[in-house]
């Protein structure tokens, strides 16, 4: 048992060293690259810990990303940064809280449109809010330096990463992968389902409400339209789909490629970009259901009879 | 603020109610029938816009007179999708276990893909076409000829099609799959050949929905959205498969964002949509007017 998980522990350690030792490295665009890197990390995980574990695939992440970012750029210079930030995240996960008791009586595709529809709601509510205010965009003076970002989103990334892993061993993990693969015999079995996803969808929209916040600050600029940009939400889901969302390793797979993708196209030919996303999602949907590391892990185990493969569900 | 009480805005409620039942129709047919979710279908609204403006704008035809053929690539389109992507899904058995989930992340793939590359071959430019902006005089009521020729066509076609469904042997075989699909297998109906016949028909609707739209308003690559979530709504209101509920909320959609927004500002359509929306998940998930809950 100690070899794979050795290796992929040496693995996790070597990245993370890596990104680390980046700021003394690299200049301020391969660093502002790194920053957009461990937000994609951050943010996918936390979606893995709801979405990947549970099944409830949600399509509103930006509303907590936005949230947060919201609530950064309000308490801008009155409170400081390491009660601010916090502080977004927490408000992301009590607006989760709140919200998931009822979202989360519906299932299937009520869920994912419902997500979606709530992240607009939020978007154009923040949007008369501003319009109220007088405020048309808000810029933010004075915002940390990028080595400043750049650290808080390392350990924003290493959090996400770390609670994915440590949620997917748990008790609670297989509590809410028992919910993916059949609420009503999970809830038999006596797995507290309505907790549990209660607690995963709060603990899945902290995290985004900090990246929001950070990347706010990285911008230096905030406009609802961009905070909640419903583009991130569906960058996430992507990033999750083509790595795998059933472990800790596939959101970063998939951050890794799309931001690699992103720097290449997005500034030039945005259209492509978002198209290549497109297909990709339909590609590995059809093709690679698992997600790269999915596909890789089930390869690595074989077909020695203890592979992965998942229960299959009885016909509805 | 306009007088509630006029005709004027009894009109606009009509007009847009009519445009979003027709919509609904088209995602409900497909949804009744195979269970899956098309959050693509604003997507082929907005294709149905395009087409429309091209063809006015290339080669002087006029939206009216395109829109068979608007329906005819919109549907042929639903069945080459359905060819390439959902037939090879519901047949391999791991991806149709969780089918449901699949199914979205597909139709959300395809309609990245649609929307954008509308936008990279049309830019995101916003365009309009000057059709029928003629005014038709009734006492005080002013109508402009596109939006009473949408009201007419909207209408009669989405009651064509549910009085299809009521008398004709296909419409009821489509009727019987939306109820129970097992009952379906067992008398004897080709379900696949029905799936397929109602993926082609809710496509076209999206489309014909499209060449009305393009009368109205601005044509963009990213105006379908709001029609799914609109249309979703309706469904939502009537209750999911239940064609002729749909057309009696999209009526009510119509009535409700015509008069929410006539009595506070523009600025709170897209909360009163959404609010609505939201709250009816809340509530009553299967529905106001679905008596029945259907399974997911």
């Amino acid at each position: 048992m100690t070899g794979p998980r050795a290796s992929s522990l040496a693995i996790y350690f070597a990245a993370a060293a890596a990104m680390a030792l980046l700021p003394f490295l690299a200049g301020t665009y391969y660093l502002g690259v790194g920053l957009a890197l461990l937000s994609w990390i951050a943010l996918a995980q936390s979606w893995v810990l709801l979405s990947g574990m549970t099944g409830y695939i949600s399509l509103g992440h930006a509303m907590f990303y936005g949230l947060g970012g919201y609530l950064t750029v309000l308490t801008w210079q009155q409170w400081p940064l390491w009660i601010s930030l916090p502080a977004a995240g927490f408000a992301a996960a009590v607006a989760a809280l709140l919200l998931g008791w009822p979202v989360l009586r519906v299932r299937g595709p009520y869920f994912v449109i419902l997500t979606y529809g709530l992240a607009e709601l939020m978007k154009f509510v923040v949007i008369d809010i501003e319009a109220k205010l007088g405020k048309f965009g808000r810029l933010l003076m004075g915002a940390p330096s990028l080595e400043t970002l750049y650290w808080i989103m390392l350990a924003l990334a290493l959090v996400a990463t770390l609670a994915t892993y440590l949620v997917r061993r748990s008790r609670f993990g297989a509590g809410l992968r028992a919910i993916r693969e059949n609420e009503e015999a999970a809830e038999t079995l006596g797995v507290p389902v309505v907790r549990f996803k209660l607690f995963a969808f709060a603990a899945s929209a902290f995290i985004p409400g900090i990246v929001g916040g950070t990347m706010a600050l990285r911008t230096a600029y905030f406009e609802p339209f961009q905070a909640f940009n419903p583009v991130v939400s569906f960058t996430i889901v992507v990033m999750a789909m083509i790595g795998g969302s059933d472990d800790a390793p596939g959101p970063i797979l998939g951050a890794l490629l799309l931001v690699v993708l992103q720097e290449l196209l997005w500034v030039n030919a945005p259209e492509l970009y978002l198209i290549i996303l497109g297909l990709a999602l339909i590609g590995f949907v059809l093709f690679v259901p698992d997600g790269l590391h999915g596909r890789l892990s089930r390869k690595r185990h074989g077909s020695d009879g203890r592979s992965r493969e998942r229960p299959r569900e009885h016909p509805a | 603020m306009a007088d509630l009480l006029s005709t004027q805005l009894l009109f606009a409620a009509l007009v847009t109610g009519a445009l979003y039942g027709l919509t609904a129709l088209g995602l409900n047919l497909v949804y009744g029938t195979m269970r899956l979710l098309n959050i693509a279908h604003g997507e082929f609204v907005m294709l149905g816009a395009f087409a429309a403006f091209w063809a006015f704008t290339l080669a002087d035809i006029p939206p009216l007179v395109a829109l068979p053929f608007i329906v005819l690539l919109t549907a042929a389109a639903g069945l080459a999708i359905y060819r390439g992507l959902f037939r090879g899904l519901l047949r391999n058995p791991r991806l149709a276990e969780r089918i449901e989930s699949n199914s979205l992340l597909l139709f959300f793939g395809l309609s990245i893909v649609l929307q954008n590359v509308a936008a990279a071959l049309f830019t995101a430019t916003p365009r309009a076409l000057p059709y029928l902006d003629s005014i038709i005089r009734i006492g005080d009521l002013g109508m402009a000829t596109d939006r009473l020729a949408t009201l007419i066509i909207a209408a009669s076609v989405a009651l064509a099609i549910v009085l299809f469904l009521r008398f004709n042997l296909l419409g009821l075989a489509i009727k019987a799959l939306i109820q129970n699909r097992e009952a379906t297998q067992i008398v004897g109906i080709d379900v696949e050949k029905i799936q397929r016949t109602s993926f082609a028909l809710g496509f076209g609707l999206a489309g014909l929905a499209g060449g009305l739209v393009s009368m109205l308003g601005q044509i963009t690559p990213f105006m379908g959205f709001p029609y799914t979530i609109t249309a979703f709504v309706v469904i939502i209101l009537g209750g999911l498969g239940n064609l002729g509920g749909g057309l009696i909320a999209g009526l009510l959609l119509g009535i409700l964002e015509t008069y929410g927004v006539a009595l506070t500002s523009t600025n709170y359509r897209s909360i009163l949509i959404y609010g609505v929306f939201i709250l009816i998940l809340v509530i009553r998930p299967q529905g106001l007017l679905g008596g029945r809950r259907i399974a997911r």
